[in-house]
C-alpha cells in the first residue's frame, strides 16, 4: 500500500516587508509555508541577519564577544562599518544603550545625531533599537525619525504604551516600525491591530515577539512564534501574517553560560567556543520557529547560522 | 439552568472589607439585588479564610438568611469554615467545592455527605490543571467513584471543568467545551457547574459580557446545569432561560463549522458571531476581535 504523507493546508502567507531604501535594501516575508518546508511551499526570502552595533562602549561583554571588534567598540560609526566591509553584514541594528535613564541617560539630541552619522555611513538597512522604556523612547525615536527622514529605519522596539507616538512619527517620516509584545500571541495580534488603526502600512511593519536564549525559557518563545505562524498561514490570521525580528544577541551573551571565562567554570567548556555555540543554536531554533530577520552579534555564529540556512534552502 | 450570583466575594473591593469588618449591610444589600436580578443560589466567598474562617463563614450565612431564603453556596477552600456555614443553612446547601487534591478530598467528601448537601466537584487533580478534555473525563471519574464510595448519590455532584482564561491558552477554553460534550457519557447522572466569568478573566471590562454570554451559550448546548455568574448581566439571564433561541442557533451555527456572512447579520449578531469565532478557536483573541 502506497503511503500518503500527509500535507498541510495552507491558505495564507507572510506579508513581504522591504527593508531599507536605496541600492542594498533587504525584502523578508513572504513565506507560503512552515519555516523550511520547502517541500510544502516556498520561502521566497531567506530569513537575514542583522549585526549588532551598540552606541556606546560595551563595558560587560565577554573576550569573545569583544575579540572581532576590537579597535572599533568606541565608535558607531567604524563598529558598523567593520560589520559591513570584513563580516558582510547585510543590515546594521544599532542598539541605542546609552539613552538608558538607569544608564548612562545620554539625551535624545545626542542619541539621534549619532543613529543619523551611522546611517549617513552606510548603505545597508539600519535598524535602531531603544531601551524599551516608553518615555525615553518616545523621545529618542521621534526625534530619530524626524532627523533621519526618509532613511526607511526601522525603529523599535515600540510597545503598546507607547505605539501611538512612536508610530505616528514613523509614518509621518516614512519609517519602518518594529511592534514589540511580552512572549503573547494574543497582544501581539492587538499591537498590530492598533498600528493598523494608526494608519501604519502593512508593508512597514515586522514583530517583535520578544525572545530569549538556550536555558532562558526559549521554549516559551518558540511556541508563541509558532503559533503565530500557524495563525498566519493556516487560520488566514491577517493581523499576524508580518516577519518577524529576533533580537537574540544580547540575550545569549549576558548570561552567565556565555560570559564566565574558561578558568571561572571549566566544566563548561572553552568559553569562546561556549558563547558563540549559544548565540548560534539559539538564533538556529528561533529560525526553526519562524524568524525572518535575526539580529546578532559574534561573526562566527553568524557564520554557522548563514551556513544552516544554506543547507536548509539548498535545493 | 441554575444561576449561582457570585457578587458576594471577599475579592470585591467594597464587599471585602464588609466581611471583613461584619459590616451586614453593604452584604444584604447585595444579596437582595441578586435575588432581585433573578438568580438561582447566591454564592458565598469568603476566599481561603484562614483565619477565623469558621467564624466569618457563620457570619456570612445567617447575615444574608436574615433577608432571604434563597439557597446558598458555600465558597471556601477552608473546611473548618465549610462545616460551620453548613451547621447554619437552612436550605440545602452547595459545597463549593471539592477537587481531587488529597486533603481536599479527604476534608470535603465527609462534609457533603454528613450535611446532605450537594458539592461542586472541580476538576482540578493532586497535579494541577488537567490539560485537555481527557484529563478531565479521568478526574471526573475518578471524583465521581470518589464520592458514590463515600456514600454520595452521583446526583449531588456538580462537576466543575473549570473555565479558564481566553486571553491566556485557547485550547483549555476549547478543552472545557470539548468535555462538557463528552460528561453524559463519563458520568451518567451527574450535574454540572462552571466559573463562567473566569472566561473573560484579563480582557476589557466593558467587553467581558460578551465572552461570558456567548460562551454559555457554547456550554449550554451540551447541557450545563448551572454556572455562576455576574447576576446582573440581563441578557445573559435572558439567555439561560431561553429567551434568545436566534443568537443561541447562530452561535450553533459558528460551532458547527458553519461560514457566516458577517454583512449579513445585525450589529448584535455579528457580534455573536465573532466572539464565537474567538471562543472556537477559529479566529486568534485579541482585545479588539470585535471590531476586526
Amino acid at each position: 500500500m502506497p503511503v500518503e504523507i500527509p500535507k498541510i493546508a495552507y491558505s495564507g502567507k507572510v506579508k513581504e516587508v522591504t527593508l531599507g531604501k536605496g541600492g542594498k535594501t533587504v525584502t523578508v516575508g513572504g513565506e507560503t509555508s512552515y519555516p523550511f518546508y520547502l517541500f510544502e511551499g516556498a520561502m521566497t526570502n531567506k530569513p537575514k541577519i542583522a549585526m549588532e552595533v551598540w552606541d556606546c562602549p560595551p563595558e560587560d561583554w565577554a573576550a569573545a564577544a569583544l575579540e572581532p571588534f576590537a579597535g572599533v567598540t568606541g565608535d558607531p560609526v567604524a563598529w558598523a562599518k567593520k560589520c559591513i566591509n570584513d563580516y558582510g553584514a547585510e543590515m546594521i541594528a544599532l542598539e541605542l544603550i546609552s539613552t538608558d535613564p538607569n544608564g548612562l541617560n545620554r539625551p535624545a539630541a545626542e542619541a539621534a545625531a549619532v543613529v543619523k552619522k551611522v546611517s549617513d555611513a552606510i548603505d545597508v538597512p539600519l535598524i535602531v533599537w531603544g531601551t524599551a522604556n516608553h518615555e525615553k523612547d518616545t523621545e529618542v525615536l521621534r526625534l530619530v525619525a524626524e532627523l533621519c527622514q526618509d532613511k526607511r529605519l526601522i525603529l523599535g522596539p515600540v510597545e503598546e504604551g507607547d505605539h501611538k507616538r512612536i508610530g505616528a512619527a514613523s509614518l509621518a517620516y516614512h519609517h519602518t516600525v518594529i511592534a514589540s509584545t511580552p512572549i503573547d500571541i494574543n497582544l501581539a495580534k492587538q499591537l498590530n491591530i492598533l498600528l493598523g488603526n494608526l494608519g501604519v502600512p502593512d508593508d512597514l511593519l515586522v514583530m517583535d515577539p520578544t525572545v530569549s536564549g538556550i536555558g532562558y525559557g526559549i521554549e516559551y518563545c518558540y511556541s508563541v512564534m509558532e503559533r503565530m505562524r500557524m495563525a498566519g498561514l493556516t487560520q488566514q490570521d491577517e493581523k499576524l501574517q508580518f516577519p518577524i525580528i529576533c533580537n537574540i544577541s544580547k540575550e545569549t551573551w549576558k548570561t552567565k553560560e556565555a560570559k564566565s571565562p574558561t578558568g571561572e567554570v571549566p566544566e563548561l567548556g572553552e568559553a569562546r567556543k561556549r558563547g558563540i555555540l549559544l548565540e548560534a543554536m539559539s538564533s538556529v531554533a528561533l529560525l526553526m520557529a519562524g524568524a525572518d530577520v535575526l539580529i546578532m552579534r559574534h561573526p562566527e555564529a553568524i557564520k554557522l547560522v548563514r551556513e544552516m540556512i544554506a543547507d536548509l534552502t539548498a535545493s | 439552568m441554575i444561576l449561582i450570583g457570585e457578587s458576594i466575594n471577599i475579592m470585591s473591593k467594597t464587599l471585602g472589607p464588609a466581611l471583613r469588618e461584619r459590616n451586614p449591610k453593604p452584604i444584604q444589600e447585595m444579596a437582595l439585588a441578586e435575588v432581585k436580578a433573578g438568580v438561582d443560589y447566591l454564592d458565598l466567598n469568603i476566599g481561603p479564610a484562614r483565619r477565623a474562617g469558621d467564624e466569618l463563614m457563620k457570619w456570612v450565612v445567617e447575615t444574608v438568611q436574615a433577608v432571604t431564603d434563597m439557597p446558598l453556596s458555600l465558597d471556601t477552600t477552608n473546611p473548618v469554615a465549610m462545616e460551620a456555614g453548613l451547621k447554619v443553612c437552612k436550605s440545602r446547601a452547595l459545597i463549593n467545592s471539592v477537587s481531587l487534591q488529597p486533603d481536599r478530598l479527604q476534608a470535603g467528601l465527609p462534609l457533603a455527605k454528613n450535611y446532605n448537601a450537594d458539592m461542586i466537584g472541580l476538576l482540578w487533580g493532586a497535579e494541577g490543571m488537567p490539560r485537555d478534555a481527557n484529563e478531565r473525563c479521568m478526574l471526573a471519574v475518578e471524583l465521581v467513584y470518589q464520592a458514590n464510595d463515600m456514600g454520595i448519590p452521583t446526583e449531588n455532584i456538580w462537576i466543575d471543568p473549570i473555565a479558564s482564561p481566553i486571553s491566556v491558552e485557547i485550547n483549555q477554553v476549547k478543552s472545557c467545551v470539548e468535555f462538557m460534550s463528552m460528561l453524559a457519557e463519563v458520568a451518567p447522572g451527574c450535574k454540572s457547574t462552571v466559573g463562567l466569568s473566569n472566561i473573560s478573566n484579563g480582557t476589557p471590562t466593558h467587553l467581558r459580557p460578551y465572552l461570558n454570554r456567548t460562551y454559555l451559550i457554547m456550554l449550554m448546548r451540551y447541557g450545563l446545569h448551572s454556572a455562576i455568574v455576574d447576576a446582573f448581566d440581563a441578557e445573559l439571564n435572558a439567555i439561560a432561560r431561553g429567551k434568545m433561541p436566534e443568537v443561541v442557533k447562530l452561535v450553533h451555527r459558528v460551532m458547527d463549522g458553519e461560514q457566516i456572512d458577517i454583512k449579513s447579520l445585525s450589529k448584535k449578531e455579528a457580534e455573536y458571531v465573532k466572539t464565537a469565532r474567538v471562543l472556537t478557536g477559529e479566529t486568534l483573541y485579541s482585545h479588539s476581535w470585535l471590531e476586526i
